[in-house]
């Protein structure tokens, strides 16, 4: 799976590839065309070279040769097309020529900026000194190009009896003949030069994913810096210090409310996960999905503290209004994705997120589901995070309850808005077999019709 | 040497036609000619497709532009390749534009070039800082077919305004059109107060008040005024129009009070016609802008792409008389 995939998924990734400040269209293309990395080296080599492009650019001795990188990759342009026109021999215009030359001296102008930051070997660039040597036949070190004297005899004499006519408005046609001579000529020299640089396909190639990769590197380390991530670590489980969620942070502290970030940890098997509506479960559902796609796409992850493991890929059940508006029912939507998931845990490693199952059925055969997705994730490698309202489910898996409304805080009036204010969204280990009961109690809070909830109170009570 | 002086006054300008085929190229080339005797650094560039061979819209020949060497030019990748120069490029935009991405080159040896340019007034602006990084002391922007855009004040510091047959063969409709717009052009600007005060507002209409203060009408823009129950005129007779003021706008304003004052952006903001000004006008009103244009010269091109021919010399009285202001027939400056 690429980036440009994963960003659909419903976790909130998306979130965190907008806020990616790179410099070139080159470099968001190396980002969106990345992929989910599932080999324990690979995404340990990734995370050493974010660790190096973090230490390179925080180091404060380095800000020029940082400055200086910046700048040549913000006039890197993506000539993926021109270089494949030159290893197909289809001959170069002097614009594309213009475009190789510059790529060539920027390659060469970025490469002392690597050098100055310490990161020549994170990111090697090729030596062009060769097609700068073919583009620049003058040696002017200037970027810009045309068709030099230098490159045919026939070229000088020709200009210099052009510019004497022009200047003195001689005879027009000699003019337009001695134009359509010099164009001839600098379409030989273009045929020219293309079959010479044919040969530097590679390098050039090579030179431009680096640089992309450069872009792509030194933004997710800005992203670092900006967001204060941490460097996770591999490990058999999932242990986060402080997680949080991207967006949902960011979203409060524009509006001034609190965050808590929570502590958890996630074992082979399932991890039931309870509590109160709007104690944020679905969020943390997200939270991990979001770390999880980051840590294994070579990012550094939203938590203070994080160990992860790798899996096969992350799956997900979350409500997404989008499978509705597609005219499937949110139950249709809902079994095709956990039926999906259930089938691909007996192949895959995967790290299965799934939000309330069987909610939107009837509550007699939505629990046996409940169960039974439980009793087959638990049997498999994966990493399985279930949240529900189902009590007295009767499965032995591990429990996790959000902790939610703070009793003692309950004399202060409560609104919609501050709400929040009095949610403990910390997660505590649950024996119980039993779910929280507050759904009434947030449904007054959050002003809903007194006689609906004096009905409702009246029918639990007859229960009972 | 008419109008070169007061040209080299400013650092951009731009050169709009009234219709297509007023002889806007004809007029630039002129001006690119004479400043190339006087030794000034140039750098051209233009809006929309423009400086095609043959015109596209009737078919006509069209005279291309003339570049002189050391002048700066921007052009399309396409038009850029298909040159009559010999020229250095200097730069290559990351945008792509239907033609190509854009070119930036430095004339070597002097000749024909065909103009394409970028869409966009924020481009055109981009480019013409450019222009000047590179060292050139006048940026001069080709127009096209019914741009106004790129003469407002914010875009280019001056203008010449190109008019001729192709507007109408009625000497006295040619008349009457060209000093609608010169009218426009023209127009009273605010006190620096009101400008300084106006300009920051990004949209909608807004009262200002006789304290000087101003207040958000709650119309997103004057398009959106229909039979809205908004009192307009609740803060005042002095409006502000941040964006484009259009027939409807001016018709409503007409119809509630007399002497009412409306501002507007400048004058490329003002979609109206004659009519709707005019009654406006009957009614006490008064139209002002923030920014007023500076018109430089009006050129005439007296042939039509028809091939109807005005007499040159009785139109260009015609229209001085009536505009208060020297016109000049651009197939004829060139010869001076």
């Amino acid at each position: 799976m690429k980036i440009k995939d994963l960003i659909k998924q419903d976790v909130g990734f998306q979130y965190v590839i907008d806020n990616m400040e790179l410099m070139s269209s080159a470099g968001r293309q190396a980002m969106l065309e990345s992929t989910f990395l599932t080999d324990h080296d690979a995404i340990e080599a990734a995370w050493r070279n974010l660790d190096e492009a973090v230490r390179a650019t925080n180091d404060t001795e380095n800000r020029r040769s940082y400055t200086d990188l910046r700048h040549c990759l913000m006039q890197l342009h993506d000539l993926r097309g021109t270089l494949a026109s030159l290893a197909s021999h289809t001959p170069l215009n002097e614009v594309e020529l213009f475009e190789i030359k510059n790529l060539a001296m920027l390659c060469a102008k970025a490469s002392v900026a690597i050098q100055g930051l310490g990161l020549a070997a994170t990111l090697p660039l090729p030596s062009l000194e060769a097609v700068v040597a073919l583009l620049d036949p003058d040696h002017t070190g200037i970027a810009n190009f045309y068709i030099y004297d230098t490159y045919h005899p026939r070229l000088g004499p020709l200009r210099r009896e052009l510019k004497a006519l022009q200047e003195h408005e001689g005879d027009p046609q000699r003019i337009a003949a001695l134009m359509a001579e010099q164009n001839d000529i600098q379409a030989e020299v273009c045929l020219r030069l293309s079959d010479s640089l044919a040969t530097y396909c590679t390098p050039l190639a090579e030179a431009m994913r680096q640089m992309a990769y450069a872009d792509y590197l030194l933004a997710q380390a800005e992203l670092c810096e900006r967001w204060h991530l941490s460097r996770p670590h591999l490990g058999s489980d999932i242990r986060y210090v402080g997680l949080w969620n991207p967006r949902l942070r960011h979203r409060n502290e524009e509006l001034g409310l609190r965050y808590q970030p929570v502590d958890l940890s996630l074992e082979q098997g399932v991890t039931l996960i309870t509590g109160a509506n709007m104690a944020g479960k679905t969020v943390l559902l997200k939270s991990v999905g979001t770390a999880q796609l980051m840590a294994q796409c070579g990012f550094y992850v939203p938590a203070d503290q994080a160990v992860t493991t790798v899996f096969d890929a992350v799956a997900t059940s979350i409500g997404d209004e989008q499978d509705e508006m597609n005219g499937l029912s949110s139950y249709a939507s809902e079994i095709t994705k956990i039926s999906d998931i259930v089938r691909r845990t007996r192949t895959e490693r995967l790290l299965a997120l799934i939000d309330e199952p069987a909610r939107t059925t009837n509550p007699v055969e939505g629990k046996a589901l409940v169960q039974s997705i439980i009793t087959l994730l638990e049997q498999c490698p994966s990493v399985s995070m279930v949240t529900t309202h189902y009590g007295q489910l009767g499965t032995n898996c591990r429990r996790l309850r959000v902790r939610g409304f703070v009793e003692d805080m309950a004399n202060v009036p409560l609104t919609p808005r501050n709400i929040g204010l009095f949610i403990d969204y910390s997660l505590t280990d649950d024996q119980s077999d039993d779910v929280p009961h507050e759904a009434l109690r947030i449904a007054a809070i959050l002003g809903c019709d007194a006689e609906l909830l004096h009905l409702a109170e009246q029918n639990i009570n007859q229960k009972q | 040497m008419p109008f070169l002086p007061d040209i080299l006054q400013h650092r951009s300008l731009s050169i709009v036609g009234l219709e297509k085929n007023t002889g806007k190229t004809v007029c630039l080339n002129y001006i690119l000619r004479r400043l190339d005797q006087l030794g000034v650094h140039v750098g051209v560039t233009s809006i929309g497709v423009d400086g095609e061979q043959t015109d596209a819209v009737f078919a006509t020949a069209k005279p291309e532009i003339t570049l002189y060497n050391g002048t700066h030019f921007i052009t399309s990748e396409q038009h850029y390749l298909k040159r009559q120069v010999v020229s250095s490029i200097e730069y290559v935009d990351s945008q792509r534009t239907a033609l190509g991405p854009m070119v930036t080159a430095r004339v070597l040896v002097g000749g024909k070039v065909l103009l394409s340019g970028a869409a966009s007034t924020s481009t055109l602006r981009r480019q013409l800082r450019q222009l000047s990084d590179m060292g050139c002391r006048l940026g001069i922007v080709d127009g096209a077919l019914s741009r106004l855009s790129l003469a407002s004040p914010t875009v280019t510091d001056a203008m010449i305004l190109a008019t001729g047959a192709a507007v109408s063969a009625s000497v006295k409709q040619l008349v009457s059109r060209t000093r609608f717009l010169y009218n426009l052009i023209c127009l009273d600007e605010v006190d620096a107060a009101r400008r300084e005060l106006l300009s920051p507002i990004a949209s909608g209409l807004w009262g200002v008040a006789d304290d000087g203060t101003v207040h958000d009408l709650g119309i997103a823009s004057a398009f959106l005024i229909g039979r809205s129950e908004v009192d307009l005129l609740r803060f005042g007779k002095t409006i502000f129009a941040s964006g484009a003021v259009s027939d409807r706008l001016l018709r409503t304003l007409t119809s509630k009070a007399k002497g009412i004052t409306l501002i507007a952006r400048d004058f490329t903001k003002l979609f109206i016609t004659p009519e709707a000004y005019s009654d406006f006008v009957r009614r006490d009103g008064r139209l002002l802008v923030l920014q007023r244009s500076q018109l430089i010269a009006i050129t005439l091109n007296p042939t039509s792409p028809q091939g109807f021919v005005l007499d040159s010399g009785s139109t260009c009285n015609a229209l001085s008389d009536a505009l208060q202001t020297p016109v000049y027939d651009v197939m004829k400056i060139p010869q001076e």
